[in-house]
């Protein structure tokens, strides 16, 4: 049998994004090594990302509230194998750690890398801390990852 | 509202790569099925409703280029995208379609080809903000959800894997399936790659090309044409906060799949789903889901589920056989998934399951799951 015909199409694309007003504060304070949340006066939560709405109370949201670098670890994997990075769609090098981590002073998780990739060295309930890059540009990966603190 | 059923479905057969079809083609395949198996011509139909999630092929509105396979030319047609849920939410806006009043005959096809396109890259595109620079698409979020579970609710290592197991020895059964692996053992589930931790290569679904498709028709026209239409009794779709972090202890709180579960069974009169339902066609993307959804669909109470698959519950001779199909664990192709679940549950009504068949299953449940953000749930029964 013959062999199959298939197309072939390679793209290099870019993308445009606007924040929002609350995200756009969100990114002022990162460049200033702070963070931010915005809590609902309904419910009481303090959302991470901060968005205007709560989902759940279905209220406008405007209190914010500091959020401290360092809080617990609540999920984490050891991810194996490569995976797209969404911003460049680049193979992210494996194997790295991964957590969901209760910054302290919200309510919602954050998902972010762990500077420790050894399963055995991991659990539940370790403290972490934000390692920030020195150069900072406003944006998530002005962290470059948790820390595991003694 | 009007009664509704199932009376028809077909699959493609399921396969990591379909070169031999277009996607026009791949869904043909699956429409003339299924509306051979309802005796009934492409005329006799009054809409189409389509299944896809086209990011993940990058073809755009697929509902353009495929809807001619899928016989709509001329009729009002539609795509429905939710994620993972986009078969059983499709399904159920056919149902509401026909409850209605505003159509008769309803055919659903969901389809995916994934070997064409870019399914990580669709599942990377999260926040620009928020988790862009550092989300690990759905294996990254599982193994996430799944390190609180298992500490949380004792799950282990070896429990999921019987669930890797059972899929895909019922898969061997499924002549639609993608992995057929009739002599699977758990060492060799505890044996394969590490994905990220603890989930495993076999932990994990495929990515298939595949499509599938149902015909739905009012009470009057079902009764005409099948012998044992599988009437809808209840559905319920529901919807969550948008990140990853906003949901607590995700998969063992699930909200979303408790609450849909909880509305169906209401409705439907089941009290005690163990005991009354006959089969289950449920959406698990990987084992741990499996486990997480025994607890979330009342199969049994919180911090059961690993006894529920070692007991045998589940299996084809349990009380309560979960995926005779071998599941999304065997076959995936995305936006065709969910139309499986309720294909799959309706055959199983219509007593034409083949040796997948569940001896006289009369109540089934079909579910589907969406990244964390949506689940759907279905029951369908025997004429009572």
């Amino acid at each position: 049998m013959s062999e199959r015909i298939v197309a072939l199409h390679t793209m290099d694309l870019t993308w445009r994004y606007a924040s929002g007003e609350a995200m756009e504060r969100f990114c002022a304070a990162l460049c200033e090594r702070r963070i931010e949340a915005l809590q609902c006066d309904g419910c009481g939560r303090r959302y991470l990302p901060p968005r205007p709405m709560c989902g759940n109370c279905r209220l406008r949201l405007s209190r914010w509230v500091p959020v401290a670098d360092e809080g617990t670890l609540v999920a984490w994997t050891v991810v194996h194998v490569p995976i797209l990075d969404g911003r460049t769609g680049e193979l992210r090098p494996a194997p790295y750690g991964m957590g969901l981590i209760r910054l302290d002073g919200a309510d919602t998780t954050l998902n972010h890398f762990l500077a420790e990739a050894n399963p055995a060295r991991l659990a539940l309930g370790l403290r972490v801390r934000a390692v920030w890059r020195p150069d900072l540009r406003g944006a998530m990966d002005d962290i470059l990852h948790f820390e595991v603190l003694p | 509202m009007r009664q509704v059923a199932v009376i028809g479905s077909g699959q493609t057969r399921h396969a990591r790569c379909r070169d031999d079809v277009s996607q026009a083609e791949l869904v043909r395949e699956a429409a003339a099925a299924a509306l051979a198996d309802a005796g009934l011509r492409p005329a006799d139909v009054d809409a189409v409703l389509l299944s896809n999630m086209e990011l993940f092929e990058g073809r755009a509105f697929p509902e353009l280029w495929v809807g001619e396979g899928a016989f709509a030319c001329g009729k009002p047609c539609m795509k429905i995208a939710t994620g993972g849920t986009s078969g059983t939410s499709t399904c159920i806006a056919a149902f509401h379609q026909v409850a209605s009043g505003m159509f008769d005959t309803v055919l659903v096809v969901g389809f995916e080809k994934h070997s064409e396109g870019h399914t990580q890259t669709g599942m990377a595109l999260t926040d620009p903000f928020w988790d862009r620079a550092v989300a690990s698409g759905a294996l990254g979020n599982f193994a996430l959800s799944i390190s609180e579970y298992m500490a949380e609710r004792g799950v282990t290592e070896r429990q999921a894997a019987l669930v890797a197991v059972k899929a895909r020895r019922n898969a061997a059964q499924n002549p639609h399936a993608h992995l057929q692996m009739p002599e699977l053992t758990v060492d060799e589930v505890l044996a394969s790659r590490m994905l990220a931790h603890p989930v495993r290569l076999l932990d994990m679904c495929p990515q298939s090309d595949g499509a599938c498709a149902i015909v739905v028709a009012s009470g009057d026209r079902a009764r005409r044409l099948c012998p044992r239409p599988a009437w809808v009794r209840a559905t319920a779709t529901r919807h969550e906060q948008p990140t990853l972090g906003d949901i607590d202890r995700r998969l063992c709180s699930m909200r979303t799949l408790r609450d849909a579960a909880h509305a169906v069974y209401a409705a439907a009169g089941i009290t005690e789903p163990l005991a009354e339902l006959d089969v289950a066609e449920i959406y698990e993307p990987v084992t741990y889901a499996e486990l997480a959804w025994y607890e979330a669909l009342g199969f049994c109470r919180d911090g059961e589920a690993g006894r529920l698959i070692e007991d045998g519950v589940t299996t084809m001779d349990g009380t309560l056989p979960v995926n005779p199909s071998g599941g999304v664990l065997s076959s995936n192709p995305v936006g065709a998934s969910g139309v499986i679940r309720v294909a799959e549950a309706a055959l199983q009504i219509h007593g034409r399951g083949g040796s997948r068949q569940v001896e006289g299953a009369r109540l089934a449940l079909a579910t589907g799951y969406g990244v964390y953000a949506w689940a759907d749930a279905i029951v369908l029964g025997a004429e009572s």
